[in-house]
């Protein structure tokens, strides 16, 4: 008799689809042979949790009130390199996507080279560029705004021009109709039916580059990042508590409105 | 006759034209920006001089010295292992948590806020700051930056899941929830058959992002080749640092494709 607790593969046969176990061994078995070289240690792991649990309990003191001045200021320069790096990687990146969108590049040819630039600015993580840049410009928030706005470019330009890619066609060729030019074609049809999609893009780049912005300093690139690392290499218990409690604050508020935003956009302007 | 009703509906002046307030957006953005890089002590000049040097600077990546590639690969292979762990440990978390997190699933209030709030956290914490917290913990190695890597990107799936999951079509939890389904035969049998095509995808990204990260996080000693590219920098070593952010490159554009390809296919 088939009760409701009965538990069966949705299959003729009642066994689990071969793709599916096909997959789950292959992937068991990669776990397997990888284990070793990640060290997994599975012993180790348990055996350390009474130590993870010490070092967490380490962070409950009082926090150390006279260091607020200075983390506010160092939150501060955070979202202001955040900010900056966002904004001049979408004026770089507006007409980039225009190039990298295969029904706006002026030539297949430069659509190609443009997709290739922007998926090579994009491939090494902020923290790569960084090293670089301080190593060339010195300390700072610069090689971080320079770092953040490098690789930003790349994610925006694709984005943009992924959204470019899936506009109406029949309003581009309305406006074509009336005699509009090449890059009037691209403003008055292709851009304005765009811009709800870069509006989410944008606030998916500003969250992420909060996120990159906030760990940027470990390599002196500015930020908040180098209090961060200080106080935990000092052992300052009582500034890290302070300091890991802002960073999330600060995501988290930019988290909770760029969802706003974006259900708003989807949902039309009183969601 | 005809004309009076026509001249009647036209106003005597006409409405007044809709202000525009882009130029005050726009102005207002530009002046936020220009007190940014004054906050910041950005100074243009310097930078416009500095292209020269950092034309030089540049040009001394221009060696890159393979004789340690087999290292490299070695290290690079570490890297890799650790983004496949992390984001194994973060699809199995998510899969736990995102039924409970997504509304149209979750048994009930309390376990659907429990559930989100733990996904924000997770996601709220940069993976660099756990990898600090769990290589203090757990010593040194690929280990702690696997788990790091996991506990970040479990908030990230979680989150595409359970909003994948509150998109299923309600036609087909109803037709479950008739059979007396409870809540993990739901989930099984409504929930993941209908949103698989998708959570692959979300997966598909996560690994392509853990792979990115998992490469700087040598900086703070979880092991990969992160550390190898900090120590070449620090001691100045152009030509290794050239060798080693080519392979980090080659690798990351090589994942690029293949998921993109793996993406196609799927959808």
């Amino acid at each position: 008799m088939i009760t409701a607790s009965t538990w069966r593969w949705p299959t003729p046969n009642g066994l689990p689809p071969l793709p599916l176990v096909g997959g789950v061994v292959t992937l068991l078995g990669v776990l397997w042979l990888t284990a070793p070289i990640v060290e997994v240690d599975f012993v180790r792991l348990f055996g350390s949790f009474g130590k993870m649990m010490h070092f967490a309990g380490q962070m409950f003191v009082t926090p150390d009130w006279g260091y607020v001045p200075q983390l506010l200021a160092k939150m501060l320069e955070t979202i202001e390199m955040t900010v900056l790096a966002t904004a001049i990687a979408i004026v770089v990146s507006l007409p980039l996507g225009l190039l990298a969108a295969s029904n706006a590049t002026p030539h297949p040819l430069i659509y190609r080279i443009t997709r290739d630039l922007l998926s090579l600015m994009r491939a090494l993580p902020e923290l790569v560029w960084a090293l670089v840049f301080v190593s060339a410009v010195g300390l700072g928030p610069l090689p971080g705004v320079m770092a953040l706005a490098f690789v930003t470019v790349g994610f925006m330009g694709k984005f943009f021009a992924e959204s470019i890619e899936v506009v109406d066609h029949k309003a581009v060729e309305g406006v074509r109709a009336h005699g509009a030019g090449w890059l009037q074609v691209r403003l008055f049809a292709m851009l304005p039916q765009a811009l709800p999609d870069f509006v989410g893009t944008v606030m998916y780049i500003l969250d992420h580059n909060m996120r990159a912005a906030a760990i940027l300093g470990l390599v002196g690139a500015g930020g908040i990042g180098y209090d961060l690392v200080m106080s935990m290499r000092l052992f300052q218990y009582d500034r890290l508590l302070l300091i890991a409690l802002a960073i999330y604050l600060a995501v988290t508020a930019l988290d909770r409105t760029s969802d706003h935003l974006r259900s708003r956009i989807i949902h039309g302007r009183h969601a | 006759m005809n004309a009076q009703p026509l001249k009647a509906a036209l106003p005597e002046q006409l409405p007044p034209k809709p202000r525009n307030p882009m130029p005050v957006w726009i102005a207002a953005t530009l002046a936020m920006l220009w007190l940014i890089v004054w906050d910041l002590e950005i100074s243009f000049e310097t930078l416009a001089y500095g292209v020269e040097d950092m034309a030089e600077y540049f040009g001394r990546y221009g060696q890159p010295d393979f004789t340690n590639l087999s290292r490299y690969l070695a290290l690079m292979g570490i890297t890799l292992a650790t983004a496949l762990w992390g984001t194994v440990f973060a699809l199995l978390v998510a899969f736990f948590l995102a039924p409970l997190a997504a509304r149209n699933f979750s048994p009930n209030a309390v376990a659907y806020r429990i559930a989100r709030e733990t996904l924000n956290f997770m996601r709220a914490m940069p993976d660099l700051l756990l990898a600090l917290l769990f290589v203090a913990a757990l010593g040194l190695g690929p280990m702690p930056g696997a788990l790091a890597l996991g506990v970040h990107t479990a908030g990230f799936l979680g989150k595409f899941f359970a909003e994948s999951l509150e998109r299923v079509d309600r036609g087909v939890c109803e037709g479950v929830a008739s059979t007396g389904a409870n809540f993990p035969q739901m989930v099984m049998y409504a929930g993941w058959p209908s949103i698989l095509r998708e959570a692959l995808g979300y997966v598909l990204y996560i690994l392509d992002r853990n792979v990115r990260m998992a490469s700087v996080l040598g900086l703070v000693g979880a092991g990969g080749i992160g550390l190898a590219l900090h120590d070449t920098l620090r001691l100045f070593d152009y030509g290794q640092s050239a060798a080693l952010i080519l392979v980090i490159l080659a690798t990351i554009l090589m994942i690029d494709y293949a998921s993109a390809w793996l993406r196609r296919r799927l959808g």
